[in-house]
């Protein structure tokens, strides 16, 4: 029987997109910071925002695969556009997802699949980063449901955010095991947050402090069990992961492509610089890295789509693209030589956008641990 | 409103090259993808049923890589697919082509509108849209940009001249060759475009026999005109000639001179 290979169709598609509707537009995007909110709702009109979900809460009913093919495309043209997507397509909405009533799937799950709502997911806290069983944003249990304290930072979407997952502790004596997520609406009384950081790349994703001063939540916006917090993050962990290393293939690839396009039309000393050998070592290993990356990115994905646990496999492809990256983007500016420290070529932004990808999903000082523990270390 | 949609599957550029000897067009490394005017076509087409319910049925006439067309249509609305795939249909030219697409819409049967791009990117001919038009005997309009009402019996249409605008009342069933300006194409959904490359997705691949033609009747045999040469024409540069006096002439030249950082 003949039939496309979804992959790869999806991919063009998803190509073509990018080329057409959000590299033009890249560099206003970058200079002016602010949220494309209109290629977000284009992004959830082609239905890449529910790309994960299944059709009976507005999603596509798509593989991680697909997900992460959708993600390294997006990258490719804006890294700043695709981290917010990524976002909302998985840590933001995922425990809605698994946890939430069907009420609540329509309140929040359903707008945040069709570009209506945005979602964020709160981690971080001034003393708790890589040490999640340092967060101290409190939820006590009242009668009627959860009462929120504490404040959390580097909220992706922070300011514009209309729900947040935000992982908090219920008994501090017990750490890790006390953690657990709940929902807050950003129409709870006592939600607040501050003005947008003034970050060094990805600055259209607004990145802020939220503030919870006796935010009340019902029962059932606690999102899985009490004291499962770090289960409930386990669960998409890998997928966390393989998604930061696809946008990390995006950005390489944007990296790369540029600098092959310039080394063939910059000339000196009578021909263009690409055709000196330093120019051409430097490329090669662009395109051996980008080639490692991929195979190990997709593996990944592939292995989640068959349920097959890969948390290793995924923080080793994280770590390996993410670095293959920001190496990429580091040559790229100095093939591009005084140019590249100009703000009229895209390789500064890259450049500036790749020290996102170190950070989120775990830092690399992290992973290399975790990499390493592996083998009894 | 039964809409039938005829789509070709081109490749990814104008700037196509042609290898010098064989005269075949080179496509290595070149994307294929849906002929840009036949996009619009789609469109309208889900615009209209959007509007006033009914099915769409793309048609493509095409090697079997041609079946990313046909999927990426369905993934934009489409209701069914149906490929006319055949070593036979091989090297038609627009009337073979037309004669075949014809033959396979009368299988498809009944149906209100058929919608076409108005040419393709590869061969710009715009032949085969007025030529199925003509093989069905059916009423047609060529250049579409704006569809102002539509009803069982008759579609309004106005349509692009090359000073202004025609504005058309047609009986239905009608055949409609659209421009560019008629619409922006909606991007393919994923999860409708997951579901063409299903294997229960309602597409279907025809041959010669199922559309009931002889070998002799499409492709190269069954057409009218045969491709004696192929090139591609020198490139030349395109000169400009300065109008007006001397005086202004040489002021002019100077200007663009500058402009163009030659002094």
């Amino acid at each position: 029987m003949l039939r496309s290979d979804i992959e790869k169709l999806h991919r063009t598609i998803m190509a073509r997109f990018v080329d057409e509707e959000v590299i033009p537009v890249a560099r206003e995007l970058d200079e002016q910071g602010e949220f494309p909110f209109y290629l977000f709702r284009k992004l959830a009109d082609m239905g890449i925002l529910g790309i994960r979900y299944p059709k009976k809460v507005g999603g596509s009913n798509g593989s991680t695969t697909l997900y992460c093919i959708a993600m390294e495309e997006l990258a490719r043209g804006f890294l700043s556009l695709a981290a917010t997507t990524a976002m909302q397509c998985l840590m933001a909405t995922n425990g809605l997802y698994l946890y939430g009533t069907k009420k609540m799937h329509e309140e929040y799950l359903r707008p945040a699949l069709s570009g209506e709502k945005i979602g964020a997911f709160q981690l971080t806290e001034p003393e708790a980063g890589s040490d999640l069983g340092a967060v101290r944003t409190s939820a006590t249990k009242v009668k009627d449901g959860w009462v929120i304290n504490g404040m959390k930072t580097w909220s992706t979407s922070g300011p514009y955010g209309h729900f947040h997952t935000v992982l908090c502790q219920t008994d501090p004596a017990k750490k890790l095991k006390g953690l657990m997520f709940v929902l807050i609406p950003s129409d709870t009384p006592g939600f607040s947050h501050s003005k947008k950081f003034d970050t060094l790349g990805t600055r259209t994703s607004s990145l802020s402090e939220i503030y919870f001063n006796n935010c009340h939540v019902p029962d059932e916006y606690m999102l899985g069990e009490l004291g499962r917090g770090l289960n409930v993050l386990l669960t998409i962990l890998a997928e966390i992961r393989i998604m930061t290393a696809c946008l990390a293939i995006g950005l390489h690839r944007a990296a790369m492509d540029d600098s092959i396009k310039y080394c063939k039309e910059r000339v000196q000393f009578g021909k263009p610089i690409g055709k000196y050998q330093l120019i051409q070592a430097k490329i090669a290993n662009m395109a051996v890295n980008l080639e490692a990356g991929r195979l190990m990115a997709y593996k990944v994905t592939h292995l989640i789509d068959k349920k097959i646990a890969c948390l290793n496999e995924a923080s080793m492809a994280k770590y390996f693209t993410v670095e293959s990256a920001c190496s990429a983007c580091d040559q790229a500016t100095r093939i591009f030589g005084a140019y590249g420290y100009s703000m009229e070529y895209a390789v500064q932004r890259y450049y500036r956008d790749n020290r996102f990808l170190l950070y989120g999903g775990g830092t690399h000082e992290v992973l290399q641990t975790t990499i390493a523990r592996q083998f009894g270390i | 409103m039964n809409i039938i949609v005829l789509v070709k599957q081109v490749p990814d550029t104008t700037d196509v090259k042609l290898d010098p000897k064989t005269g075949n067009l080179i496509r290595e490394g070149i994307e294929s993808i849906i002929n840009p005017d036949d996009r619009h076509a789609l469109e309208a087409a889900i615009n209209l049923k959007e509007a006033a319910g009914g099915k769409v049925t793309v048609l493509s006439m095409g090697p079997p890589q041609a079946i990313d067309a046909i999927s990426e249509a369905m993934g934009m609305g489409a209701d069914r697919g149906i490929l006319l795939s055949d070593r036979a249909f091989a090297g038609a030219d627009t009337w073979a082509t037309s004669f075949t697409l014809g033959k396979a819409i009368e299988k498809i049967g009944k149906y209100d509108l058929i919608f076409c791009g108005r040419q393709a990117i590869d061969g710009d001919t715009a032949q085969i849209g007025p030529q199925v038009g003509d093989y069905l005997h059916m009423s047609q309009v060529s250049y579409v940009y704006e569809i102002e009402k539509v009803n069982r019996k008759s579609i309004v249409v106005k349509r692009r001249l090359e000073d202004g605008f025609e504005k058309v009342r047609a009986a239905m069933p009608a055949l409609l060759t659209v421009i560019g300006e008629l619409n922006v194409p909606r991007y393919s959904h994923v999860g409708r475009l997951i579901d063409a490359c299903k294997e229960k997705a309602p597409i279907e691949v025809w041959n010669a026999a199922d559309i009931g033609v002889q070998t002799s009747e499409v492709g190269l045999e069954g057409s009218l005109t045969h491709v004696i040469k192929t090139f591609a024409p020198k490139f030349q540069r395109e000169g400009e000639m300065l109008e007006g006096d001397t005086k202004e002439s040489v002021k002019s030249l100077v200007g663009k001179l500058k402009e163009n950082r030659l002094i």
